[in-house]
């Protein structure tokens, strides 16, 4: 099977059914991406398939062949970070930091299809979930960043 | 019991243990520089502090970080010391030493009114209690990140280790550079002098190593530069981009993955299972039974090439599970045995002052309610899971655990192999809350590892199995009355609660040789209740102890969790019935306390008790003191559907000295999340001895949009430092519930809420 991942391309021998997340965390050694719950509930294993936030804990590997896979290890460069990372470290945003890639993601996706999200888009967007309750320091990097973007 | 025999049994164990121990004191915990391994080109000043070539700093972390920042706290306070810059400090994780044990955390399991136990003219009893636990928990160097005890416990000792080593650099250099000692400088991570010499610490860390310094101070706190100002954490780059190495993200050559499915029926037992089917799926490599250890349950495991074909295979083994001897496990019956157990049983006294039943047989009038709290799971994003490797008769883990020294000896029982055979690894926590405590999925991975010989074997549970399996917060059933005089004043306060106490089961499970076959009255089921700090001139606290057989656990606030809820949704009541501001209620209880007065008034200001808010919205109070500090809450709430909707909690927070201001409103907002989590859904049910909720679809979380507005306001204090992580849990629920009173004019005297 040929992936396309983090601007790689990657012939895999896998199960077509085996989810993107254990592709990405077992067979590639891509630990960045998440579990945490297996049924796209919790958002920690959230991944970009062409500029989209997917749930890769129910993404069949198989049904991304061909699309640009997008994970939080090549967000950024330790050269150039991702403006929401910057703001994300400005605004102290993680604490055990285990939801955070998730977090990161899919607020990317948001930055990109909407550089200034208001409050309700965030709330909207953001469906992830954080057990160390770094909400309010999320949404207040989200709009850091799309500051920045500006 | 007395009172006396209580403090001897404060950490589970007989006084006859105690008799005869050495004195180990206190400065002692700085240790030895053998305390450390040896390692190239570095100098180890002490138990705690090595020296690099380059004159980078390493410092022995022993503490475990789940999130709470401890360990940028605790280089915090070595930097200090040092004065060198934060980034200086190099983290290596401490080995196995009785001066990482957690002393007090230990101590802060006395149970001690904290007004009795408080300041230098504290009671001999109080005094010596804590003398004696405190030499026993030094002794028994039990290496544990809970309590939220960390910074506490190493306020002194880690500080005068970096104090000492820094003047044992500035004796060297006096002596190579031939100059004064006072003319010494340290600074910006160097040492200098005013000739013009200046040199890193590694050039003088041979020679400081075999210095004695005599008359080492501390800093005054006037002179700190990094104490008490916000700092970033130097976590938190690697965070943001996925190289945090987390329990699960630990990857070794030739590694297998591993599902594990336990008994579904809590207490149960495996029967017999077939694993033929599973054992046929392409890359399942080997199916391993699980037998019960360190509190595990009894199941199997599936070793595969990836986590998920060895879920698919777990899937599909046929087992045969029985229920436990004693019958199913039904949390409906076990409310209702504490209803009755609540009115049938004595209990044990934690807290008497007055005469509380005289002032209720002459009340003009009484006031009583009963309050309940359900099971709670710890459900941490980074579900339950361990790597293990077992080679040549050495055990190797890889854990992200609270426990380091517990999971070692539970590994080396399960393995059969001596302590000194096992190396555990600590990883990030992907949360805690208590929950990593445990040393069950040490165990267990240990069980698979044997049956792997040779090959690293990473095991991971499913949300279901984390969910299912837990160490519960267990629940809890109290009674509250008030006698009221003519005057309508409130003359006494009685407190009774039952419920399982978690203390000497956790003992068992942990630190089995030192678990007595009778349970001691454990604090943590009266936290809360026995030790308010309200003036009431008559009291009784007692509370009932159960064994319900469910298993429960630490979970983070531990009793104060439920325990906040009864007392200050009652506190609450108190103040509507006789007709006061329930603000101005409190503050007249608190004449004696102006510590806690001081609080309660900050988040009434913050707040703007009392102003006008949008219609439909009410401001609910609460206070509660935790871990040695003081917290207040002011909510703000409406109620949607029959939901409460909290949209803004004001924190006031008097946890002594603070090192990270950044860190202490993290945990705050943190601690408000997780009550809120917990006071609006959390709820487990079991049925026929199987737990009802399965996953974050039936066991809640708040999310972005159901998060309130936080503000943390701190108290200034030149007390020492107390807790950080837990004591904002508490207030939580009852601040949100008195709201809610206020709102629909119902009293909610049940957990989750509900309007």
């Amino acid at each position: 099977m040929n992936l396309n991942i983090n601007g790689s391309n990657l012939a895999i021998d896998v199960d077509p059914q085996m989810p993107l997340l254990w592709v990405l965390r077992d067979s590639l050694n891509l630990t960045g991406t998440k579990f945490g719950c297996g049924i796209a509930v919790c958002g920690a294993c959230t991944v970009h398939q062409d500029g989209q936030a997917v749930r890769s804990c129910v993404t069949p590997v198989a049904s991304v062949a061909g699309a640009k896979i997008q994970t939080i290890e090549s967000l950024g460069t330790p050269e150039k970070p991702h403006p929401l990372q910057l703001a994300w470290i400005a605004e102290q945003v993680p604490q055990c930091g285990y939801c955070q890639s998730g977090m990161l993601m899919a607020a990317a996706a948001l930055l990109k299809r909407k550089p200034k999200p208001n409050d309700a888009d965030i709330d909207e967007a953001m469906t992830n979930l954080c057990r160390c309750g770094t909400y309010q320091r999320v949404r207040a990097a989200i709009h850091r960043a799309a500051g920045a973007q500006a | 019991m007395k009172r006396r025999n209580l403090i001897l049994s404060g950490l589970g164990i007989t006084g006859a243990l105690i008799v005869g121990w050495g004195v180990l004191p206190a400065r002692s915990r700085m240790g030895k520089p053998d305390n450390k391994l040896p390692t190239e080109g570095e100098v180890a000043l002490n138990g705690w502090i090595k020296i690099a070539k380059d004159g980078g700093v390493v410092l022995a972390m022993h503490r475990s970080d789940m999130g709470q920042g401890i360990h940028n706290a605790l280089s915090m306070l070595v930097a200090e010391e040092l004065n060198v810059p934060l980034k200086q400090i190099r983290l290596e994780q401490a080995g196995h030493d009785s001066i990482y044990g957690n002393v007090a955390m230990f101590v802060g399991t006395l149970p001690f009114h904290p007004l009795q136990s408080e300041g230098v003219d504290k009671p001999f009893l109080v005094h010596s209690g804590e003398w004696i636990v405190g030499k026993v928990a030094r002794e028994l160097g039990v290496n544990a990140t809970g309590g939220s005890s960390s910074v506490k416990d190493a306020w002194e000792h880690l500080r005068l280790a970096a104090a000492t080593a820094k003047a044992s650099l500035c004796l060297a250099a006096a002596d190579q550079w031939k100059v004064p000692l006072q003319e010494i400088k340290v600074k910006d991570g160097g040492i200098s002098h005013a000739s013009g010499k200046s040199a890193h610490f590694g050039e003088f860390a041979q020679a400081a190593a075999a210095q004695t310094p005599q008359n080492v101070s501390l800093k005054d706190r006037k002179d700190w530069t990094l104490i008490g100002k916000p700092s970033a954490r130097a976590d938190v780059p690697a965070k943001t981009d996925g190289t945090a190495v987390f329990g699960m993200d630990v990857r070794l050559p030739n590694m297998l993955f591993a599902s594990v499915v336990q008994v579904p029926q809590m207490g149960g037992t495996l029967s017999s299972f077939d694993a033929k089917e599973a054992l046929a799926m392409p890359g399942v490599v080997k199916c391993v039974q699980l037998t019960s250890a360190a509190g595990s349950a009894p199941g199997f495991a599936v070793v595969a090439k990836s986590t998920w074909h060895a879920k698919q295979a777990a899937d599909k083994v046929k087992a045969q599970w029985a229920q436990r001897m004693e019958g199913a496990i039904d949390t409906k019956r076990i409310e209702s045995e504490l209803k009755e157990k609540l009115k049938s049983e004595k209990g044990f006294t934690f807290h008497e002052q007055g005469d509380a039943a005289k002032a209720e047989s002459s009340a003009a009038r009484m006031i009583e309610a009963q309050y309940k709290a359900p099971y709670l799971a710890h459900a941490t994003m980074e579900p339950m899971n361990c790597t293990a490797q077992f080679k040549s008769g050495s055990l190797e883990i890889w854990a992200p655990t609270q426990v380091p020294g517990l999971a070692r000896a539970a590994a080396a029982k399960v393995a059969n192999v001596s302590a000194d055979k096992v190396k555990v690894n600590v990883t990030l926590l992907g949360g805690g809350f208590g929950r990593r405590l445990e040393a069950d999925v040490v165990a267990q991975a240990t069980q698979i590892a044997m049956a792997l010989d040779g090959v690293p074997v990473q095991m991971v549970w499913s949300r279901e199995q984390d969910m299912s399996h837990d160490f519960y917060r267990p629940m809890h059933v109290a009674q509250l009355s008030a006698a009221l005089n003519a005057k309508g004043e409130v003359e006494s306060l009685r407190i009774k609660s039952a419920g399982d106490a978690i203390s000497p089961r956790w003992m068992s499970r942990v630190l089995p040789a030192l678990s007595g076959p009778f349970d001691a009255p454990d604090k943590t089921t009266a936290e809360g209740l026995f030790d308010l700090p309200y003036g009431f001139a008559n009291q009784h606290m007692s509370h009932v102890s159960t064994r319900m057989g469910v298993p429960v656990g630490f979970w983070r606030s531990v009793g104060h969790s439920h325990n906040a809820f009864f007392s200050e949704s009652f506190i609450d009541e108190l103040a509507f019935e006789t007709k006061q501001d329930p603000l101005a209620f409190r503050l007249s209880l608190l004449k004696q306390a102006p510590r806690y007065a001081a609080v309660l008034k900050l988040a009434a200001e913050k707040a703007n008790w009392g102003s006008a808010l949008p219609a439909g919205h009410a401001h609910g109070l609460a206070f509660h003191e935790s871990f040695g500090s003081i917290v207040a809450q002011v909510a703000e709430v409406s109620i949607q559907g029959s939901m409460p909707r909290v949209h803004r909690v004001v924190c006031a927070i008097d946890c002594g000295t603070v090192v990270n201001p950044g860190t202490v409103a993290q945990q705050v907002e943190s601690s408000v999340n997780f009550a809120l989590s917990a006071a609006m859904f959390g709820k487990i049910d079991i049925q026929e001895g199987v737990v009802q909720q399965t996953n974050f679809t039936n066991y809640t979380l708040v999310h972005m949009a159901q998060s309130p507005v936080v503000e943390t306001w701190i108290v200034p204090s030149m007390q020492p430092p107390e807790g950080v992580g837990e004591p904002a849990v508490p207030p939580l629920a009852p601040a949100v519930a008195n709201a809610m009173f206020k709102l629909t004019g119902q009293r909610i005297r049940s957990l989750p809420l509900k309007a």
